[in-house]
């Protein structure tokens, strides 16, 4: 809207300066015809006045002759001045005022993000005082659960979590003693971990934050719903130290892990690939087990074996339909090793498909279902995958560029 | 033709802010940064109420007392000061840091309340209720924090919130350092 407000008001400057520089112009010499007339009026008047007694026959000389110095001046200035406006200056002025904004539009399109949304200041602002109301309520209810029942741990974790909130976000001493509370009663409170980890984080130890957070995921069912928010904080918190991001390997026993480090990298890779084929000839006698199935093709994946990690995938999928958080890790298996530009396969295409069905805002789907779109001809549903796709990303995502240069080939016919 | 040259004046002084600008982007300075005075000179006055009922008043002395001290300028509407507000809870609990809060241009008892829900990290606590002490230092807003040594010298000047970097490569340094 404010984009077509814009253009309308650019062309009506146009136009404005356009029609007056196109139109006949007034030259010099229709000046000359314009300064004659009145020279012309003038003299008439001198005579009607002389006739009517007005002025005295000397006095209407003196006039006239006055007027006539001035229409030879007139004449002489119109003449040095006459030279017909050539063409440059003819042309130029229009083709200024044309060539400006269309530069402008130009330049605007080649370095500029038309397609970004508009972020408004009032959009997802709730009115402050109703918030707040919210929160004070949330703190008291949760007070009052733990004081009818001060053994329950997600009792206590709730409470930390709410005085969490009523503070912003920041973990409060207060939230932390709730949090410990919660721990003491059930050591593997998964929101109490979270939030110790996120208050350690806040507290500039972001090593032991990551450190805490690993742990939790290591524990966690791969299922956990709060896993997404969970690795999500794990990148922001080590993007924002320095960090190297976590690992989301099982972790070895401890016997293992010392007989893993004695090793040199190759004999390592080795012994993991050993374990991962171990695997892999345990599924072949069991291949009813679709959790081994998973494990295997999870191992596959990290060990970046794509075409193992995809058979896996398809195998745990035969024996029940996998969730959209494997159906991503299957995704990826299959895309990994494709070339920059290659489209991905059939198979390839049939999960994203699912993918983009469980999850119709997924980064990967959009992506890889818009290259094989445009590979099919589809340039149409290949456009419209890849603008979706760039009205989720930030406006500083690297892919950005890439993007809009894939769309502008899907959008032209 | 001066009349003429009179037109290029505005031209002249577009291409001056221009060719400003881009020396601005591209030299790599950081606009955010101003700089301070305060650094390396002794601390300015100090000499405000104390914020919490019944402690004494604030003064100079308290910055010579041969101890590192932070002092932190503050204020319960303030939001980055919320975000660095545990890492000064953890410097005093963990480190035993000497802060000196002052609640900048900010109501007692808003400043108290807030203090009260997010801990109290302060030795002492003043209140500068109208801003006085903070032209006195120099201030650009809150929050800021200064490291003045144990002779009342500002080593460091922190115009902004602190981060888990300035604490680790600045502040506990500082703090060891005892100077």
């Amino acid at each position: 809207m404010l984009e077509f407000l814009l253009a309308l008001l650019t062309t009506a400057t146009v136009g404005t300066l356009l029609i007056p520089l196109l139109r006949a112009r007034v030259t010099s010499t229709s000046r000359f015809e314009g300064e004659l007339a009145i020279y012309r009026d003038q003299l008439a008047e001198i005579e009607r006045e002389r006739a009517g007694g007005a002025l005295s026959e000397n006095e209407a000389a003196a006039a006239r002759l006055e007027i006539e110095r001035r229409i030879l001046a007139a004449d002489a200035a119109a003449k040095t001045t006459a030279a017909p406006p050539d063409a440059l200056h003819r042309v130029l002025p229009p083709a200024l005022a044309l060539a400006i904004p269309l530069l402008a539009l130009g330049f605007y399109l080649k370095v500029g993000h038309p397609g970004v949304p508009a972020a408004p200041f009032v959009a997802g602002s709730k009115p402050p005082a109703e918030q707040a109301l919210d929160i004070a309520q949330l703190v008291a209810q949760a007070r009052a659960r733990v004081a009818a029942e001060p053994t329950n741990a997600d009792a206590q974790s709730a409470l930390g979590e709410a005085l969490t909130l009523e503070a912003d976000g920041t973990v409060t001493p207060a939230a932390v003693e709730a949090f410990n509370q919660a721990l003491a009663l059930r050591p593997d409170d998964p929101r109490s971990l979270y939030y110790l980890g996120l208050h350690d984080a806040q507290s500039g130890d972001s090593a032991a934050a990551l450190k805490r957070w690993q742990e939790l995921e290591a524990k966690s069912p791969p299922n956990a719903p709060f896993l997404t928010v969970l690795r999500a904080e794990m990148a922001r918190v080590a993007q924002a130290a320095g960090l190297p991001a976590n690992t989301t390997m099982p972790q070895p026993s401890r016997e293992q892990q010392e007989a893993m480090a004695a090793l040199t990298p190759e004999q390592r890779q080795q012994a993991i690939r050993g374990m991962v084929e171990g695997l892999a000839a345990r599924m072949k006698e069991n291949p009813q087990d679709r959790g081994g199935w998973l494990r295997l093709a999870n191992a596959w994946k990290v060990l970046g074996d794509n075409a193992g990690a995809v058979d896996a995938y398809a195998k745990a999928d035969a024996l029940g339909p996998v969730d959209a958080r494997v159906l991503a890790d299957w995704a990826e298996s299959h895309v990994r090793g494709l070339k920059p530009g290659e489209p991905p396969s059939p198979a390839a295409v049939a999960v994203l498909e699912r993918l983009e069905k469980a999850e119709p805002r997924n980064g990967l789907a959009l992506f890889y279902l818009g290259a094989a779109s445009f590979a099919a001809g589809d340039k149409p549903a290949a456009a419209r995958r890849w603008k979706t796709l760039l009205a989720l990303l930030p406006a500083d995502a690297p892919i950005r560029a890439m993007l809009e240069e894939r769309i502008k080939a899907a959008d032209s016919p | 033709m001066s009349r003429r040259l009179l037109f290029l004046l505005p031209l002249a002084t577009l291409a001056l802010m221009a060719g400003f600008f881009a020396w601005s982007l591209m030299a790599g300075r950081d606009p955010a940064s101003i700089g301070s005075v305060m650094v390396g000179r002794p601390a300015p006055r100090l000499d405000v109420r104390a914020l919490r009922d019944g402690d004494k008043p604030l003064t100079d002395a308290l910055l010579r007392t041969g101890k590192p001290t932070i002092v932190n300028f503050f204020a319960s509407w303030c939001t980055p000061c919320l975000a660095e507000h545990p890492l000064f809870t953890r410097l005093a609990r963990r480190d035993g840091a000497v802060i000196v809060g002052i609640a900048w241009k900010n109501k007692p008892e808003e400043a108290r309340a807030w203090l009260a829900k997010l801990g109290d990290p302060f030795l002492y606590a003043g209140q500068d209720f109208d801003g006085r002490t903070g032209i006195d230092w120099g201030l650009s807003g809150v929050p800021e924090t200064y490291l003045v040594d144990g002779n009342g010298i500002v080593r460091f000047h922190f115009r902004g919130p602190i981060t888990e970097k300035d604490v680790r490569d600045t502040i506990l340094p500082f703090l060891k350092s005892g100077a």
